[in-house]
């Protein structure tokens, strides 16, 4: 089953020097990123709250295939959805 | 190294969301070599494109993005750029120009795509390709690309088939797979399945951003533009936007990011760029070839054709003047030069052609700067006794082909355009395009909708922009939004919108036209029009031939031709000698009501005090009244030293020789000229670019480097850099907005023209005038003008009228046309069943005629069946009990006899108004002169004779509300009176508190303070108010 959370949950993440994530940490544990297999970009509803983010698809070290981004408005990343 | 091959500008109408000089400018920042410009099945953009990659010093790459597929009956419901269409039946080829010949096949696609196609939904059938792709190197296109298509719906093996048709079809080395990825989901894959099907087939790929806007920020004007194109809102609209900000021109580091997998394919981007070597070039100028007698070469005939007219009908002399001669060798040097020769015999052969019809013609604009012209009777204006240069005309300098205007009688202009058509067929004539686009106003509403924020907000927008002043009645969290639209909608200003016709400018080329530049279907049937407008077909050398439509000229043959049935007289207007004492003296005391160019408000202030007394002064009259030499002071300084009140002074002597004939200041483009040259030692070609930049919107950067050359070339002509910059601001103070004086010396022919008719033949001339609307004043102030001279203007008469407004003795006769509704087919019946017999009453009329009974109404209420002597009233109960077969009721004519009231003459008055437009019976103000008088309320006679300064009361009916942006607020009302017209002059603070009256009250009382100048008289207002309050004349 997917967990897709309506409230995407807060992560730290690693990037390299072209900004793509190459670890994150989740509720203190931290995931080496093996393989980027997608990547994408948003940038919507900017007349009424901009939704501006870099979204990868990706696969941990650990086994996990998830879809984590970052807010470009603030910096922040977040872990969107843990595919099973 | 990347190239950007594949670019949108805002040509790409309602998609493109950059100006090509932007798009142009941010490549070269980026260091592109070159850049490609690819909008969607057009060329619009491509002249701006080549001028500005010239200056930025970037090479331009011509091409399209064309839409390809079958068309259907209806317009497909995925709009063709829409990016999420899939299932569109049509798709995008990118085409890129490598030579000449791709360039002609090209444009020859275009026009195919375009032909019977409605405006915007252009479509190629594919098997026009064949044949013609030649020269052009084809990229595989966008998502909505034909392979890219199949690949993403899975049916690689149709892709595959599909590729190999490309390939056969443009050659392998022309046909490329085009990779794109804008980090959209499933970009990965689908680029994946390109680069993997042409390495199948052995084709290579290259890799191009379908760049829409130069930098990201732009994006959001983008899907502002798509939604005014889909008419919808941006929340409406997700499905039809592009989802982010990628579609930029990126550098080459940020492509080699996206491609790290496929480095080849931007290595191609180069290889391709650096094979389009097409240039489009001064040169392109391919007229069809005139016919000459005997063999000659276009020259020889023309310079024939100018000899004999020099020698048999230049003034009276028996040979010509050596200056002549030498005048008219040194333009045909010129015209040589240019290659223009065939050019002005086509020109000469089209006037002849008219002349010959009957029409009324003459050129206008700089034409009227040439002896050749002057010779061919292409202009009326003898070059030489008017002091006007030929360069401002065609120039060495000036590497572009000059217009020829010529102004037809409006209402046989097609006559013209006709001929040009049948001489030169159909295949060779098109007219130019203009592109209608987005003002500030429009913008905020179509931003507005597409923002989908409510009336009040946009209305308020609208206003803030008007004024200039922050947007009141607006709620604090209105604000951002507000912010919003407003810059969104200025950004917008200026962008095109959509291809319009210009009013006359035909091309004709030898060559069929569509391989020189695309064309399209025009709005009006059977014509089609060029994809470029004026500024880029003389920008690549295609000639244009003004053929335009002018009412006055239209009106002077109409006047002649009712002198000529009322009284016999051939007038021939041509021959006038511009030297009648009595016409000047009309024309100083501002008499001019109905003349051409001189009867504003403007120039009847001006007239009495410029007093003209010959041809030239009517030349300074017509270009005092002009943005340019008002918004730069020259007005008042010249009249002044006209009348001796200040003294004729120059900044420096060098410039006496120029502008003395205007008394030291500037009034004609040509002193630009002339100056530049006596100052700043330009040659005239020179001083011609000068005055070019300053009147061109995007040319700050030339006239910096003008300014430069100018103080330089002062300098050593001993002229000190204070006295030169101070010149250099006049000039540029003036700018372009201002007449030529060869145009104005053209059009100063009219003007002598109609003044003398209206001195002369004054009944013929209104009649003219009512018939043919030319000018600024509308007929009922013609009609009361022509009352108010002791003239008679007898009302329309089922019995006595034409269609047009004829004479019946001295007095003139209103046209049926003047009936509101009255067309063509119910005038001709009237006249048919009136010369059978006279109508003998109404139900006779009704019967015979069978016209509605609408009409007939308007009919009775505009007195038109005066002549059985039954009351309007009367005549309307009666209209009432006729049966119309049409209506299905079954009455019969009433014979019951009802006496009704008779209307009034003020109802009488009303009724006129409301059915025609004008009235022949007493003016409005008439009906409460009495009251008028009693309570010394002034008319305008009165008003004329009162001392400056005075306090005073006049009425009347409002007939003109001006505020020009040169008069800083001011507005000037005119008011009618029985006896002439009132000038009022409010200033901005009263014109705030009286606003809201002067939108709505028509007729008006003023109180103010006379100001009387040099025999013109102005109220300057206090307070206004609506006459209907302080009397009820009707009640």
């Amino acid at each position: 089953m997917t967990r897709l959370w309506r409230k995407a949950q807060p992560i730290t993440v690693q990037t390299n020097g072209r900004h793509e994530p190459i670890a994150f940490t989740w509720r203190g544990r931290r995931h080496g990123v093996e393989q980027i297999t997608r990547q994408w970009r948003t940038d919507v509803d900017w007349w009424r709250e901009r939704v501006w983010r870099s979204s990868y698809k990706l696969v941990t070290d650990s086994g996990l295939l998830v879809v984590v981004y970052q807010d470009l408005l603030t910096g922040d990343w977040y872990l969107q959805r843990l595919y099973d | 190294m990347y190239i950007e091959l594949h670019t949108h500008s805002n040509f790409s109408l309602l998609d493109g969301a950059d100006h090509p000089e932007t798009l142009v400018a941010r490549a070269a920042e980026l260091g592109m070599p070159a850049l490609a410009l690819t909008d969607h099945d057009n060329v619009y953009g491509a002249v701006r494109f080549w001028q500005a990659a010239q200056e930025a010093g970037i090479r331009p790459i011509f091409g399209a993005e064309l839409t390809v597929g079958r068309r259907t009956a209806v317009a497909p419901e995925n709009d063709k750029n829409n990016v999420a269409a899939d299932d569109s039946p049509t798709h995008h080829l990118t085409l890129l120009v490598e030579n000449e010949a791709g360039w002609h096949n090209l444009c020859y696609l275009i026009s195919v795509a375009q032909r019977h196609q409605p405006k915007g939904q252009a479509v190629l059938p594919p098997e026009e390709l064949i044949g013609c792709t030649g020269g052009l190197i084809a990229l595989s296109g966008c998502r909505q690309g034909e392979i890219a298509g199949l690949l993403r719906q899975g049916r690689r093996r149709q892709a595959i088939r599909t590729a190999i048709h490309y390939r056969d079809l443009f050659g392998p080395h022309n046909f490329w797979i085009e990779l794109q990825h804008h980090y959209r989901p499933g970009d990965d894959y689908l680029v994946s399945q390109l680069a993997g099907l042409a390495d199948y087939l052995g084709l290579s790929c290259m890799a191009t951003n379908n760049v829409h806007y130069a930098q990201s920020e732009q994006s959001r004007l983008q899907d502002i533009l798509v939604c005014i194109r889909q008419q919808t809102t941006l929340d409406a609209a997700a499905h039809l936007l592009r989802g982010n900000a990628e579609f930029y021109l990126k550098t080459a580091e940020q492509m080699a990011t996206l491609f790290a997998d496929y480095p080849q394919a931007l290595t191609n981007s180069s290889l391709i760029a650096d094979r389009c070597r097409f240039e489009l070039a001064y040169g392109l100028q391919d007229l069809p070839h005139f016919p000459t007698p005997g063999g000659l070469s276009d020259l020889a005939y023309l310079r024939r054709l100018c000899q004999k007219a020099l020698y048999e009908g230049y003034n009276s002399s028996p040979l010509p003047d050596p200056g002549l001669r030498q005048r008219l060798d040194h333009e045909l040097a010129i015209i040589e030069r240019a290659g223009l020769a065939n050019y002005f015999l086509i020109v000469a052969d089209i006037v002849a052609f008219a002349r010959r019809q009957g029409i009324r013609c003459q050129g206008r604009g700089s034409a009227a700067n040439s002896l050749v012209a002057y010779l061919l009777h292409i202009s009326p204006i003898d070059p030489l006794a008017h002091g006007l240069v030929f360069e401002r005309f065609l120039s060495d300098e000036r590497r572009v082909v000059p217009d020829i205007d010529l102004d037809f009688e409006s209402e046989r202009r097609e006559e013209v355009i006709q001929y040009i058509y049948q001489t030169y067929g159909p295949a060779h004539v098109a007219m130019a395009c203009t592109f209608v686009t987005f003002r500030a106003r429009s913008a905020v509403r179509d931003v507005g909708k597409v923002l989908g924020l409510p009336p009040n907000l946009v209305a308020a927008a609208a206003h803030s922009l008007d004024s200039m002043e922050t947007a009141v009645n607006v709620t604090p969290n209105q604000q951002a939004p507000l912010h919003l639209l407003l810059d969104l909608s200025r950004q917008l200003e200026g962008y095109p919108r959509h291809l319009g016709l210009h009013s006359g400018g035909m091309v004709v080329t030898g060559r069929p036209l569509n391989s020189r530049v695309p064309t399209e279907p025009a709005a009006l049937a059977e014509r089609v029009v060029v994809q470029w407008d004026k500024e880029a077909l003389a920008a690549v050398g295609l000639v244009k031939i003004d053929v335009l439509g002018l009412r006055m000229l239209s009106t002077l043959t109409e006047a002649v031709d009712l002198v000529k049935r009322a009284t016999g007289q051939a007038l021939d207007l041509d021959i006038l000698s511009f030297d009648d004492p009595q016409v000047y003296e009309m024309i100083a005391q501002a008499d001019t009501l109905g003349v051409f160019q001189v009867e504003s408000r403007a120039q009847a202030q001006m007239l009495p005090k410029l007093k003209p007394r010959c041809f030239a002064d009517l030349i300074i009259a017509i270009s005092l009244i002009r943005p340019g030499p008002v918004q730069g002071n020259m007005v008042r300084p010249f009249l002044r030293r006209r009348a001796g009140l200040e003294p004729v002074t120059y900044l420096h002597p060098l410039l006496e020789p120029a502008l003395a004939e205007t008394l030291g200041v500037i009034l004609f483009q040509e002193q630009v000229l002339k100056v530049a040259r006596d100052l700043a030692g330009f040659t005239a070609g020179q001083g011609e670019l000068l005055r070019r930049a300053l009147g061109a919107k995007r040319a700050a950067a030339a006239i910096r480097q003008f300014q430069a050359d100018f103080l330089a070339g002062a300098q050593q002509k001993g002229v000190s850099p204070d006295v030169a910059k101070q010149v250099f601001d006049q000039l540029a103070a003036f700018g372009s907005y201002s007449f030529a004086k060869s145009h104005a010396a053209a059009f100063a022919v009219i003007v002598y023209q109609s003044a003398w008719l209206k001195w002369y033949h004054f009944e013929a001339y209104y009649a003219a005038l009512l018939n043919t609307r030319p000018g600024f004043w509308p007929p009922a102030i013609m009609v009361n003008e022509v009352q108010r001279r002791g003239g008679t203007v007898l009302g329309v008469d089922i019995h006595h009228s034409q269609a047009n407004c004829t004479l019946e003795g001295k007095a003139i006769r209103l046209g049926l046309t003047y009936v509101k509704g009255l067309g063509e087919g119910q005038i001709e019946q009237i006249v048919a069943c009136r010369q059978e017999r006279p109508f003998t009453g109404l139900t006779d009329f009704c019967r015979r005629t069978a016209i509605g009974r609408r009409l007939v109404e308007r009919l009775i209420l505009a007195g038109a069946m005066a002549e059985w002597d039954v009351p309007r009233r009367q005549l309307m109960w009666q209209l009432g009990t006729l049966s119309y077969k049409e209506e299905g009721l079954a009455l019969a004519d009433d014979p019951t006899e009802l006496t009704l009231p008779p209307l009034s003459q003020a109802e009488q008055l009303l009724a006129e108004q409301s059915v025609m437009g004008v009235s022949t019976g007493p003016h409005v103000l008439s009906f409460y002169r009495t009251w008028l008088d009693a309570n010394n309320i002034l008319d305008s006679r009165e008003l004329a004779a009162t001392p400056h300064g005075r306090r005073v009361r006049v009425a009347g009916l409002l007939v003109v509300h001006q505020s020009p942006p040169t008069a800083k607020g001011f507005h000037f009302l005119t008011l009618e009176t029985e006896t002439g017209l009132i000038n009022v002059i409010v200033r901005p603070a009263v014109y705030r508190q009286f606003s809201p009256l002067l939108l709505t009250a028509k007729l008006l009382l003023v109180a103010g303070v006379v100001q009387q100048e040099e025999g013109v008289t102005n109220v300057l207002v206090n307070h206004i108010s609506h006459l209907e309050t302080d009397l009820r004349p009707f009640g």
